[in-house]
């Protein structure tokens, strides 16, 4: 049982008239529930509960005069409760109004009064927006010899550590990967790449052509890829001879019936080159689902070694990542590779006027030693007219 | 310890301070509002009068600008008057007589008489008071040149600071945060040493965030530095102690440290004297700063009665949030 006094309203007032009571015995209260409106000399008050817990008893009634610090209400306070009253009314605490809370906690503090303590240890200095644009790059500041006043990155100073070291600051923004010098014997792919571009500089007589495809009318832009081997079977219906071998210990040009197409394929371990035959007999729609095929297998490694031999043209769609016209190398004996370049939107002129279309651009290399470049140009255009179809 | 060191109150400190000038200076004089026979409204001059006499701690009527026109008359002429209002919402009907008279005493004069008085003032929220009698605004008078505006929040610098504030020759609002006027206890000596006006005080060193503060809010924003310290993030708090004039070294000194800088205050937040902090370290210490300077504020509407005040006034979680924010940018 806690037994509540009437706290000392104001400036020291020796009584109260209580008005009205918000609870009664019996009821149960929170800290700081509204318990009992009295009237000072000043002012009527209204008191909290300074508990939680049940009211037990009631010591004066509504209209009743109480002399401050005389009992006021009874409590009944649970265990938990009882432990830490958030409100204790001290004696004499003295407001006229509210509650002043009081703690018994001994504040430990050490103040120190003034600046002229400190040593200087200053940080780097650089206006908001350099530091934004440092973040953005991902440049430490750390880095940069500051020239500003006060030992300040300017601008400038971040400008010119970007030019001076453009290579540096890449690296840093894609900081997760750091380039680390090592050296690797060639295999697998890479290796066959390099036997295979050996064998092409000492034999093939390269030659290629660039065109673009005005792709402007296509209605369904799903797998280009599809259409790039359609278009190459057009070529090679124009132009039988690029679709062959060429073998320069006999000086024989073959020309094949198939149309067994290799598409480059970038992977981590090097250019891989898996084979679609017989592309001259699928519809497009046979094409899509085989180079889907193509590439779940590829993506798999599980391309069969004899899925990557035997082919009589070669597709190349470096154009992914960036790169407009490139003279790609066809491997020999094969004698045509098509290489397709970035899409890009390009300004055109139609009928005496501008329009924007997107195109494709196209690098057609062939090997000069048995197709001539009329044939070339021939092929190409044939391609050309095949990528233009609305679908 | 010290013979005349005692574990005491903020308000049992300002005790202590007075008492001690009484007797030492026969220039200092108190008056206001029941501050004689009762004591106080908070009992801060508890026990005085008996122990002064009635010419030293003197009753008035209530007539606030009255009490602040006779301080400035008696302060013109060699006396040391502390005059307590009892509230800060009451505290307007002076402002003529601060701004016009005791601001512009020794400009006026051209340095012939100067005005040294203090007018205390409890000043905050969060003891369930009601209306007028919970707010802060200590920017009205800290926008005013020719006085001095301090906030003690310790038992000892409201010990240390009233004295200094007392001594001084010019006048000084002195704004006593009344809900932690008995929150806590501190050792302090009573031997009538006076600490430095006009500089912050550091409470906390840290590296990461400068923290800003002053009065009751210092409570919480200590608080939350220790939640913090427990997540690794070190908080350096400054009490800001003097509010004007404002010790912007030692800030800026934090914040070319930390390079990020938020503050603290019970008042409302539009021209409140966060806002000229934050102008201060925008203009000099630009370059240091990390992220955008950060405010937590009371709200700009009139302070809620009793229910709401707690929703009012910043708390260990608003200041937490908005250090985390600003070491997020």
């Amino acid at each position: 049982m806690t037994t509540f006094n009437l706290p000392d309203l104001g400036e020291g007032l020796p009584e109260a008239e209580i008005v009205s009571w918000h609870v009664a015995e019996g009821d149960s209260v929170k800290t700081d529930d509204l318990l009992v409106s009295v009237e000072t000399a000043k002012a009527v008050v209204e008191v909290p509960s300074p508990y939680t817990g049940v009211v037990e008893k009631l010591y004066a009634r509504a209209g009743d005069i109480v002399a401050t610090g005389a009992p006021l209400v009874d409590f009944s306070i649970s265990a938990t409760a009882a432990a830490k009253p958030e409100v204790v009314a001290t004696e004499d605490a003295a407001t006229v109004v509210g509650n002043v809370p009081t703690g018994g906690e001994v504040l430990q503090e050490t103040a120190v009064a003034g600046s002229s303590r400190r040593q200087k240890q200053g940080r780097i200095k650089a206006t908001p927006s350099v530091r934004t644009q440092a973040k953005r790059l991902g440049i430490d500041l750390a880095d940069i010899v500051p020239t500003g006043k006060n030992g300040q990155i300017t601008g400038g100073d971040l400008e010119s550590f970007v030019a001076k070291d453009k290579v540096q600051a890449r690296s840093r923004s894609s900081r997760p990967k750091a380039i680390v010098g090592r050296s690797d014997q060639l295999r697998g792919p890479r290796r066959v790449m390099a036997q295979s571009m050996s064998n092409f500089r000492d034999e093939v007589a390269l030659c290629t052509l660039f065109d673009d495809a005005d792709i402007h009318e296509w209605i369904n832009k799903r797998s280009m890829t599809a259409r790039f081997l359609r278009a190459i079977v057009a070529g090679c219906v124009a132009e039988p001879g690029l679709n062959g071998f060429y073998d320069a210990d006999t000086m024989t040009h073959e020309t094949e019936s198939r149309v067994d197409i290799a598409l480059a394929v970038d992977t981590e371990d090097g250019l891989i080159v898996p084979v679609i035959r017989n592309v001259e007999a699928m519809s497009i729609g046979d094409i899509r689902a085989a180079v889907e095929d193509l590439k779940q297998a590829t993506r798999k490694r599980t391309v069969a070694p004899q899925d990557m031999i035997n082919y009589t043209f070669t597709l190349s769609n470096f154009g992914m990542m960036a790169g407009r016209y490139a003279t790609p190398l066809m491997v020999p004996p094969t004698v045509g590779i098509l290489g397709t370049g970035k899409l890009q939107h390009d300004v055109v002129a139609v009928m005496g006027g501008i329009e924007v279309h997107r195109r494709i651009p196209l690098s057609l290399s062939f090997d000069h030693r048995c197709i001539t470049g009329g044939e070339a140009a021939r092929f190409l255009a044939a391609v050309i007219q095949d990528l233009e179809l609305p679908e | 310890m010290a013979a005349n060191m005692a574990e005491v109150t903020l308000i049992d400190a300002l005790t202590m301070a007075m008492a001690w000038e009484l007797e030492h200076d026969p220039g200092v004089v108190i008056l206001g509002e029941d501050v004689g026979v009762n004591g106080g409204v908070f009992r801060a001059t508890a026990g005085l009068q008996k122990r002064f006499g009635e010419d030293r701690v003197q009753d008035t009527p209530l007539a606030e600008g009255m009490i602040a026109g006779i301080s400035i008359g008696m302060a013109a002429q060699g006396m040391r008057p502390i005059a307590e209002i009892q509230f800060m919402g009451f505290i307007y009907p002076t402002v003529d007589q601060i701004i016009n008279h005791a601001g512009r005493m020794r400009n006026r004069t051209r340095g012939r008489l100067t005005c040294p008085m203090v007018l205390r003032a409890p000043y905050g929220g969060g003891i369930h008071a009601p209306e007028h009698h919970s707010e802060s605004t200590e920017a009205l008078f800290a926008h005013m040149p020719g006085i001095r505006v301090v906030i003690p929040s310790s038992p000892a610098r409201a010990y240390g600071l009233l004295l200094a504030a007392i001594r001084d020759p010019d006048p000084v609002i002195f704004l006593e945060p009344k809900r932690i006027y008995r929150l806590n206890k501190q050792e302090v000596e009573d031997n009538g040493k006076a600490l430095p006006m006009d500089v912050c005080y550091t409470l906390r060193e840290g590296s990461d965030v400068t923290v800003v503060t002053w009065g009751a809010m210092i409570f919480e924003t200590m608080k939350a530095a220790d939640q913090l310290a427990r997540n690794g993030i070190s908080c350096e708090v400054i009490d800001l102690a003097t509010i004007s004039p404002i010790d912007y070294e030692t800030i800026l000194e934090s914040v070319e440290k930390t390079g990020r800088l938020v503050i603290v205050h019970e008042a409302a937040r539009s021209c409140g004297v966060g806002a000229e902090i934050a102008a201060i370290v925008a203009e000099k210490g630009m370059y240091d700063l990390q992220g955008p300077i950060c405010r937590v504020t009371g709200y700009d509407v009139v302070m809620p009665l009793f229910r709401r005040e707690m929703d009012y006034l910043p708390s260990v979680k608003k200041i937490t949030d908005a250090i985390g924010a600003t070491l997020h940018d």
